[in-house]
């Protein structure tokens, strides 16, 4: 099993729509995922339309196998479960770690429904905090929307300083440029810097800013369940191959 | 997977007022589907069904489990489906049976989802709707629909609730017995009603008039040449009617017995070279692996010439099957043996069916006992061959009169008996082999031409092969009958058929 955290420390840059269309791409391949909504606005759930589950508010929650076990929902494609989180997170590491420990309840009990997952994606809250130290320590990658504007580039060294303060392998990040506007060439310029500066640690796949991607909040659906062979249902298969890929190998 | 007789009621999935609401998805429109199975319906006893449609197999087991594979195929026999799910669960069906056309009808499939007011899926259901077409009409009566329930995690009330609604699950052979309608056609082995209180002579006339069915069963199967099992059962339930003649002595005057067997043997007659060919030709490529490659040549040639006298000797058959001479005589003889007024009874007709049972059982099992003491090593195959002989006589008897004993003791004691059985028959079949190879070789005199040299030698070879196969299995019969012959069985034959007092 894979622990994948789609993380952000600015908002608004593409982060839900990424941790849903991933998840939900994976789970088309035939591997079988968890998406856990633990950002507070609970987006994700809301685009697999699950309602957030009221009584997971306490932190006992990581606890406690059986209530995290019930408060999984299908949703409506094969292979993809959500946890509708919203919640508080002291315990998140504990969790994650009995997650991956075969012997541990947690494991069994997530096993028990219909084979064990595959993969597990986090969509997290866009902050720095110790949940988010948490989740950099246990997650396999950690997938980094970066919309190529100079805000964006200061907010990513912003992390990978965090990630050098604290001792966390930076190999484990996945940047990729996100909501790419091809005809601003502020957008160009930067992603030629970046990828400049730091070789080889941002995907080749970029996913462009798209009128399908924005439509998600209306159909309520990941975008390559309904525009899968338009541009950007084209940008998030290519995307999630090259994540896929990337998880088979170590760091 | 459940089960639902008559058309589905739609309605029940989503009442007013409820939470959630029903939405159909209809897949695609109604199609034919062709319901597979072998003549004597093996895949329905088991209890599960095999439907072809939209070039798809599809398997539904006993219990209602679904298994679907392409029905891309080379023949119709289970050997030449792809390899698949449905191929893989079909173990019921005889390898040397094909698959054939039992019945057609309409399917649809449908699918249901439950789903609340933020458009939510909390629980789906397929539908997979058959109607089966019968002669007279198509009634919606008939109709019957498998439904299964995918409930999805988290939604559990939904999941239950829904399958609640659908009612009984599907289990036994409800899905087989809803589509098939009416009982299994063709037994082989009918079970033929017998309470033991009835004269030897109906006993008798009741067997022999049930495999007079059984036979004509076949034919049509034998003309259209689906599988070689038409034939063989065809001459087994002749082979049987004329062992009931021999073996019931005095149940129909001498002259009437004689009379009947010699109509019962001529029916046979045509039918024995045919079976021969069948059987070297199912046994090809044990044939092949007997002998070295450099042998194979003649092999084949030899095995071309078969398959043209098979095709020969079918039509010829056919074309008896079809003649007016051939369905005067043997719906003469299904008319005897049903109305019985003109059959003449001998001085054994009137004695009472179980203890002529037993006596003749009896009399059959001491005879083989008497044979098989007397057999070494050193033994004459001729004594062997009688020894085939009667025990197979000894197998029929117990079979005939088994409704007359209490069911399972005739089974414990066939049991060992046919490992005898099985082992005298090898010992027969590659002497028989043998002994027609040669006969095959001086019909085609090796001087005539290149081929028939080649196919000299592999008979050479051949019957120096299956020479040595009779060996061995001559070798084992002593053991075999010692295991036969052990003191349980024979307490039981004593106790089943040689009651004191009787």
């Amino acid at each position: 099993m894979k622990i994948v955290a789609c993380y952000s420390n600015k908002g608004g840059v593409g982060k839900t729509a990424t941790s849903v269309n991933l998840a939900y791409a994976i789970a088309q391949s035939g591997q079988r995922v968890l998406l856990c909504d633990l950002d507070p606005q609970g987006a994700s759930s809301f685009y697999f339309r699950v309602k957030p589950s009221k009584k997971l508010t306490d932190e006992r929650f990581f606890k406690d196998v059986e209530r995290f076990t019930k408060a999984i929902r299908g949703s409506d494609f094969d292979n993809l479960d959500i946890l509708p989180a919203n919640m508080s997170f002291r315990d998140f590491d504990v969790f994650l770690s009995r997650m991956k420990n075969s012997r541990s309840r947690l494991k069994k009990a997530l096993k028990a429904v219909d084979g064990d997952y595959d993969v597990v994606l986090l969509d997290c809250p866009p902050n720095i905090s110790t949940l988010s130290e948490n989740v950099f320590r246990s997650a396999d990658r950690i997938v980094v929307p970066v919309i190529p504007t100079t805000l964006s580039e200061r907010t990513f060294e912003q992390l990978l300083a965090f990630f050098d303060e604290h001792k966390l392998n930076r190999k484990k990040l996945l940047p990729f440029f996100s909501m790419v506007e091809r005809r601003k060439s502020l957008h160009t310029q930067t992603m030629g810097r970046l990828r400049n500066r730091y070789k080889k640690l941002f995907l080749d796949s970029t996913i462009p800013y798209a009128t399908d991607i924005e439509k998600m909040g209306i159909q309520r659906a990941p975008v390559l369940s309904y525009a899968g062979s338009r541009a950007a249902g084209r940008a998030y298969d290519e995307f999630w191959r090259e994540i896929i890929k990337k998880l088979q190998k170590k760091v | 997977m459940f089960l639902v007789r008559g058309p589905i009621d739609r309605q029940m999935f989503g009442k007013p007022g409820g939470k959630l609401v029903p939405v159909w998805h209809e897949d695609d429109s109604e199609e034919r589907y062709v319901l597979l199975d072998c003549f004597d319906q093996s895949i329905r006893r088991s209890g599960a069904v095999l439907i072809e449609a939209a070039g798809q197999l599809t398997l539904i087991g006993r219990d209602g489990r679904t298994v679907v594979q392409p029905a891309t195929r080379t023949g119709n026999f289970v050997g030449d489906l792809e390899p698949g799910p449905v191929r893989r669960a079909l173990g019921m069906v005889p390898e040397l049976r094909s698959l054939l056309e039992i019945g057609t009808g309409k399917f649809r499939q449908s699918r249901l989802a439950l789903i609340d007011g933020e458009q939510k899926t909390h629980a789906r259901a397929r539908f997979l709707t058959l109607r089966p077409e019968t002669a007279s009409s198509v009634s919606e009566e008939a109709e019957i629909t498998l439904a299964s329930v995918q409930g999805l995690r988290g939604y559990d009330k939904a999941y239950r609730a829904l399958r609640k609604k659908l009612g009984a699950e599907v289990k036994d052979d409800g899905v087989a017995s809803a589509l098939y309608g009416g009982p299994v056609a063709y037994i082989a082995k009918p079970d033929i009603k017998m309470t033991g209180d009835e004269p030897a002579f109906q006993a008798a006339s009741d067997i022999i008039s049930a495999y007079i069915t059984v036979a004509r069963q076949n034919e049509p199967g034998i003309i259209a040449d689906y599988d070689t099992e038409f034939l063989h059962d065809y001459r087994v339930a002749l082979r049987k009617i004329r062992s009931v003649l021999s073996l019931f002595k005095g149940v129909y005057g001498d002259a009437e017995t004689e009379m009947l067997k010699s109509e019962f043997s001529e029916l046979m007659v045509p039918t024995g070279r045919m079976r021969d060919l069948d059987v070297y030709l199912l046994d090809q490529d044990h044939y092949f692996e007997m002998l070295p490659e450099t042998l194979h040549s003649g092999l084949t040639k030899m095995f071309d010439l078969f398959s043209k006298e098979r095709q020969a000797g079918l039509r010829a058959f056919t074309r008896r099957l079809r003649s007016s001479g051939y369905n005067k005589k043997i719906l003469v003889l299904a008319a005897r043996f049903a109305d019985r007024d003109t059959l003449d009874p001998g001085p054994n007709a009137k004695l009472h069916a179980t203890d002529y049972a037993c006596a003749l059982i009896w009399k059959r099992y001491r005879k083989v006992c008497k044979i098989a003491s007397g057999i070494d090593d050193q033994t004459e195959d001729e004594e062997v061959h009688e020894l085939r002989i009667h025990c197979k006589k000894l197998r029929y008897l117990m079979e005939f009169f088994a409704p007359l004993f209490p069911s399972g003791e005739i089974k414990g004691l066939i049991k060992p008996l046919k490992r005898l059985q099985d082992n005298l028959g090898l010992f027969n079949d590659y002497s028989v082999q043998q002994i027609s190879l040669q006969a095959f070789l001086e019909d085609h005199p090796t001087s005539r031409s290149k081929d028939n040299l080649a196919i000299a030698q592999s008979i050479g070879a051949l019957t120096a092969a299956l020479h040595q196969r009779q060996l061995d299995e001559r070798a084992k019969v002593v053991s075999n009958f010692t295991q036969f012959d052990s003191p349980e069985v024979r307490k039981k034959f004593r106790s089943l058929f040689h009651k004191k007092g009787k």
